[in-house]
């Protein structure tokens, strides 16, 4: 059964999904939570049997698709990609759980677990044009969930999430069959198999056209500044669980991609679109916390920060060395977990309330104090107080940024400022003062369906940023091979400069490679 | 002056204007009919002559095909032709435009 | 002594944790004592570890596990034991332990009981933290920890709209400083490749002059945040929002002086780069003398007591700056008794005149609470520098080290300093308890606080007075970690005058203090006598403009420009670009469906005109090909 757990993880949710349409309205829930909790504890298995000394891929699969054209089903997880498949899971078992009463809720139950199949498959994949599929198939259950469960302005956000990204894909599709093309130049076999790419040195004004076009599909998604503007839109109209998930994981989708492909296939364009990329992301990082802090509506407020902390993360990911990239993926799990509370926290006000502003809250801290408290851990964590997990990947994204640009960095450092400046006012509007609002007065705290949810949440915030070590270990592992295959790659002068040369790192390398055969 | 086969290509193309300027002028779903037919059949003529003229019996072949086609074609259109006039009393075009984008 | 390291560190974060077990429930006293009694524990084990170091004991160092280990980098949760941080965990605990039990007195008709001590155990926990850690990494958990919970208990009264625009200011002004923090962090790793202290600091000689003095440079800045340098000074004024015990604890005694910590503790680096270091001298005697000045002439208690906090932390840095490491630790350590025990008599001030704080207000207070104006006297007497109380030692100290090393601005300030701080100490302590009862007016009745709140103030009295003696035991212990310069004016004559003269002087302000505050003229002022209306009393009572600055030329611009990028830029460039774009190709389907007339002739007629169209496309493709030998040739004549 190991050997196929990847198969089982990505499809058991789907085909569970198909059985949904039988069960019956009054037990759908029980019987997604059920099936969720078996997809985690499958998660959790694989995470088990990970061997965290190995760098390479593991659980590889192969079965051919179409041989002529080299396109392959290839799945395999690393340490990058592993601790983000858990979390998909982990977040659609407390998504389904969490669920309040909605009309429909059998067809939602059944979005869900359509769309962990493809969030699973997404970050499973090693073959391109399987990752592809995912990748455009993560749309359709997310368009479904906002257009139908969503706020009055549903159609609109839904077909702007739908189009905006979908345009940014198809560009990086074309970037995807230049790249097999180039491949079948070189070797006179075709195949989209990505760790087949890794072993194509281009030359570089290839490598910069295809960074470019794969660079789109990545920035939409992640969303980076200018492209972000579809993020607040979907995020003020999805339902809270469609929120979470897109927050928590799809958006990660961009950035793990940026890893997977950009990184370790074109080091020399990585190394040449450096800085810009940096000073996009610094855009995003202090543009987005001032937009997020003028926000009137707390949901827009954590949307809004989600793009800053993404600037964080796309940071981290061109630092190029081991400790940016690390950093980096450890704050997307970190990200994930934090923002997918503070979005099912909004949630709780919101069922409520029936409203987002926060003009209509304050004082809330002495009506709702463990709502509060736990608002108060997420927000902390958020701003990225030191032992929550949110510290650890900042901390090390901004470090081996530092490598490279002081300047830059010092800029990006502003996070931890401006974070802070409309967290904390966020915050200040809705807990702090004297209830004036009669709603307001007798609100119920969390109660034990929604503690479900949150308390886990609050445990790993705390777990992993005091000890981050279980998660961080086998992703520094992989982490080490890209970087080492990124030097051993690169052939311009400033490439090999920028990214490190790990002297123990060579022969991991080589087996990874083998190990793709 | 011996008939060549310039002579039917020019036929042919001469013929084909007038069908084509019959099918964009033509307001009467008939007429209509008769132009593509005047189409159809400059077509055969030209594939009639070029075949002669190569020896090779395609082009009358494709000639037959044509003409097979066409018949069919105007069964069924004019099938349509008389159920549009029983229910609707006019065959004008400019009557008909459901499929308005 | 492992066993003890652990005991001091974790017994605070169990009587937070403890206490927050009834975070949400009513008021219990065992959430109160709890806490305490553990604190109580964690101040023994320091004093066995104290003990331990005291007897020539080695150095306890423990690395209990890895918290970050990635690439090259490398973190444990490490904490050491040595003469430095042994003086700041016996500084750290003897102060919080006197603060903890006062506060069950003082929170006793508090709905937040139970949540206060949660959260000053929780300080006390990060307090620990950041002074027994081994390295930056965990210097700087402690450092953001103890500014949560500054933020948490500054807002502690979150009712309050001033109280939590106070506790947002500290929290964001912390950050603005730990930024700088951070970044002298990534330096320190990049350039030693450790953030162990001692690897760190072994390996600072072999690096250039210019990047250590940008590592001494961004860390300072830290240290300016937390302890609340010039210009990042306003945050501590405003934070006496927060209860008094808390003012006490974390804005006198400890958290404040973190910065004055991290410059001592990175005195490797700081010794290989004078100039930073005459640098800090130098702001710490501006803001020695700047935060005097304000505190002259404000009439809120707390806040003339926190601007004495500010002045003095200029004094420490001062002698850090100069180089006299272990007289800043000195002087930090008597300032923590000496301060502490200050705030708590404030806060039996504030009890007995229902959270009054103007002075003007209150006046011979001492008939009624005579325990508590003994103590403040007391305090006030060492605060002033006057044998043989603990703030003479500690601060002459500082006065010699400046003259010996021949700064003689630095010394003149920090000389006229010290009597504008005996000044503005007496004037409270006149305003307070002497001349007539003004309180009366307002029809206050002031009533002294519990016993046992005296009592567990009574230990810090204790030390303010004595703290002095210990003067030569604890220089032989710290320097054999720090920079062992022992300060002596050479001539006998000179040290002589200078430091009769320094006693007069001071005493000459306290006399001046007192017959200007302490009669039965003085009044509650209603902004009508001269002097009020004269301007450098409004400058100074306005604390120089700056606050008003601040507010108007950062604050204001930031949430207007935030307005501006979320509703034109964000809303009507970027989003009207992508709507744009996609209105673009909307607009041309809709513009040209017409063609679409559903008209059978009309698309015929479009059909015959698309056919015809690529035709003559294919003609002409056709014969460029045909020709494109001759049409280069055409082309390269005409010169393209």
């Amino acid at each position: 059964m190991l050997d196929h757990i990847l198969s089982i993880l990505i499809f058991f949710p789907a085909i569970a999904g198909v059985f949904g349409f039988m069960i019956q309205k009054d037990s759908v829930r029980a019987y997604g939570v059920a099936v969720a909790t078996i997809e985690f504890a499958l998660s959790l298995w694989l995470w088990f049997s990970f061997d965290s000394n190995v760098s390479g891929m593991q659980f590889m699969e192969q079965l051919p698709l179409v041989p002529a054209f080299g396109i392959n089903y290839i799945l395999g997880v690393d340490g990058i990609s592993l601790f983000i498949i858990i979390l998909a899971a982990f977040f659609t078992m407390i998504g389904i759980a969490s669920l309040t009463e909605t009309k429909d809720v059998k067809n939602m139950i059944i979005s869900l677990l359509f769309l962990q199949m493809t969030m699973v498959g997404v970050f499973a994949a090693l073959d391109a044009i399987v990752f592809y599929i995912f990748w455009e198939l993560s749309l359709v259950p997310m368009l479904y969930i906002i257009g139908a469960w969503g706020g009055p302005l549903r159609i609109y956000a839904s077909v702007k999430f739908f189009l905006y990204t979908f345009a940014g894909s198809l560009v990086m599709l074309v970037g995807m069959l230049f790249m097999a093309y180039f491949y079948f130049q070189a070797t006179g076999v075709w195949s989209f198999a990505i760790l087949e790419w890794y072993r194509l040195i281009l030359p570089e004004n290839f490598q910069l056209w295809l960074f470019a076009a794969f660079f789109v599909g990545f920035a939409i998604k992640v969303p980076m500044f200018p492209f972000h503007t579809w993020l607040p839109y979907a995020h003020g109209q999805a339902p809270t669980i469609g929120s979470v998930i897109l927050a928590a994981i799809l958006l990660k989708m961009g950035t793990y991609a940026f890893i997977r492909f950009s990184l370790p296939m074109f080091p020399d364009a990585s190394a040449f679109f450096m800085f810009p990329i940096a000073i996009l992301a610094i855009i995003m990082i202090v543009y987005t916390a001032m937009v997020a802090y003028a926000q009137e509506d707390v949901k827009q407020v954590v949307a809004y920060s989600s793009v800053s902390h993404m600037g964080v993360i796309i940071l981290g990911t061109f630092a190029l060395n081991v400790e940016g990239i690390s950093g980096s993926i450890f704050l997307m799990i970190a990200h994930g977990v934090v923002s997918g509370a503070l979005f099912l926290l909004v949630g709780v006000i919101y069922d409520r309330r029936h409203t987002k502003m926060m003009n209509q809250f304050g004082g809330l801290a002495s009506v709702m104090p463990r709502y509060a408290t736990i608002f108060g851990l997420m927000l902390m964590a958020s701003v990225g107080m030191p032992l929550t997990i949110n510290f650890v990947g900042e901390f090390l994204s901004l470090l081996g940024f530092y490598k490279q640009s002081h300047v830059l960095t010092i800029l990006a450092g502003t996070a931890i400022i401006v974070g802070a400046i409309y967290m904390l006012a966020a915050y200040k509007k809705m807990f702090f003062g004297t209830v004036t609002i009669e709603e307001n007065k007798n609100l119920p705290d969390v109660n034990k369906r929604e503690l479900l949810a949150l308390v886990p949440l609050a445990i790993i915030t705390v777990w992993l940023g005091v000890y981050p070590n279980p998660v961080l270990a086998p992703i520094n592992k992989s982490v080490e091979s890209i970087v080492q295959l990124m030097h051993d790659k690169s052939i311009t002068e400033e490439a090999k400069s920028r990214i490190p040369n790990l002297v123990h790192g060579i022969e991991i390398t080589r087996t990874t490679v083998e190990e793709a055969h | 002056m011996e008939i060549g086969l310039n002579h039917y290509l020019v036929l042919s193309t001469i013929l084909f204007a007038i069908g084509l300027i019959g099918v964009m002028r033509r307001k009467n779903l008939l007429l209509l009919f008769f132009a593509t037919e005047i189409l159809l059949n400059s077509v055969n003529i030209a594939f009639a002559a070029i075949s002669h003229y190569y020896g090779d019996l395609t082009g009358q072949m494709f000639a037959f095909f044509v003409i097979a086609i066409a018949a069919s074609e105007v069964a069924v259109g004019l099938g349509l032709l008389i159920v549009w006039h029983k229910r609707h009393g006019t065959i004008d075009l400019d009557t008909m435009s459901t499929m308005r984008g | 002594m492992e066993f003890y390291l652990y005991l001091a560190l974790f017994a605070p974060l169990a009587g937070s944790l403890f206490a927050a077990l009834f975070g949400a429930s009513p008021k219990t006293i065992v959430a109160g004592l709890v806490p305490s009694i553990l604190l109580f524990v964690s101040f023994v084990s320091s004093t066995v570890l104290l003990v331990h170091i005291l007897s020539g004991g080695a150095v306890v160092h423990v690395e209990m596990m890895t918290w970050m280990a990635t690439g090259d980098l490398y973190i444990p949760f490490g904490f050491v034991v040595d003469q430095v941080s042994v003086t700041m965990m016996m500084v750290v605990t003897v102060v919080s332990t006197v603060v903890h039990f006062y506060s069950i007195g003082y929170m006793d008709h508090d709905k937040g009981f139970n949540r206060f001590f949660s959260y000053l155990s929780a300080f006390v926990f990060s307090m620990m933290v950041l002074v027994m850690s081994d390295n930056f990494a965990g210097l700087f958990i402690g450092w953001e920890g103890v500014g949560l919970c500054s933020w948490l208990l500054i807002g502690f009264w979150y009712h309050k709209e001033s109280a939590t625009w106070a506790a947002n200011e500290a929290f964001i002004m912390n950050r603005i400083a730990d930024l700088g923090m951070l970044v002298g962090i990534f330096l320190v790793y990049w350039n030693t490749g450790t953030l162990q202290y001692e690897q760190a600091f072994a390996a600072m000689p072999s690096l250039g002059t210019d990047i250590l003095t940008l590592m001494g440079i961004f860390l300072f800045i830290g240290a300016m945040g937390k302890s609340a340098q010039f210009p990042l000074h306003t945050w501590l004024a405003d934070a006496m929002e927060g209860p008094t015990p808390v003012s006490a604890l974390i804005h006198a005694a400890t958290m404040v002086t973190a910065g004055v910590y991290l410059v001592v503790r990175a005195h490797p680096l700081y010794d290989l780069i004078p100039n930073v270091g005459l640098f800090i001298a130098s702001l710490g005697a501006f803001v020695a003398l700047f935060a005097a000045s304000m505190a002259l002439v404000n009439r809120d208690m707390k806040r003339i007591i926190a601007y004495s906090t500010l002045s003095q932390l200029g004094y420490m840095f001062v002698a850090a700056g100069l180089g006299a490491y272990w007289v800043a630790l000195f002087h930090l350590m008597a300032h923590a008794f000496f301060k502490a025990l200050l705030f708590l008599g404030a806060g039996n001030v504030m009890h007995a005149m229902h959270d009054e704080l103007d002075p003007f207000k209150m006046g011979g207070l001492r008939k009624v609470m005579k325990g508590t104006f003994i103590m403040m006297t007391l305090a006030s007497v060492a605060l002033a520098g006057i044998y043989p109380f603990a703030g003479f030692f500690s601060k002459d100290l500082i006065l010699e080290v400046a003259f010996v090393e021949h700064h003689y601005i630095i010394y003149t300030v920090l000389l006229f300093t010290a009597g504008l701080t005996a000044f503005y100490s007496f004037r409270l302590v006149a305003l307070i308890f002497h001349g007539e009862e003004r309180y009366k007016l307002f029809g206050i009745h002031p009533h002294e606080a519990y016993k046992f709140m005296l009592v567990a103030m009574s230990p810090l009295l204790l030390l303010a007075i004595i703290a002095g003696s210990f003067k030569m035991s604890y220089f032989e212990m710290v320097t054999q970690v720090l920079p062992e310069l022992e300060y002596h004016i050479h001539h006998p004559v000179t040290f002589w005058i200078m430091t009769i003269g320094t006693q007069l002087f001071v005493i000459a302000a306290i006399i001046f203090a007192y017959r200007k505050y302490a009669n039965a003229k003085v009044t509650v002022p209603d902004g009508t006598s001269k002097i009020e209306n004269r301007l450098c009393y409004k400058v100074l009572s306005n604390q120089y403009y700056i606050p008003y600055a601040y507010e108007e030329y950062v604050v204001k611009p930031y949430r207007e420009l935030s307005t501006v990028l979320w509703k034109q830029v964000d809303m009507k460039i970027v989003d009207a670009t992508v709507d744009g774009i996609a209105g673009i190709i909307y607009g041309t389907g809709e513009k040209t469906r017409d063609m679409q007339s559903g008209n059978l002739s009309t698309m015929l007629k479009w059909m015959v005109a698309g056919t015809v169209g690529l035709l003559s496309l294919a003609v002409v493709f056709g014969l460029a090909v045909r020709y494109s030998a001759e049409i280069k040739a055409i082309l390269s004549g005409l010169g393209v």
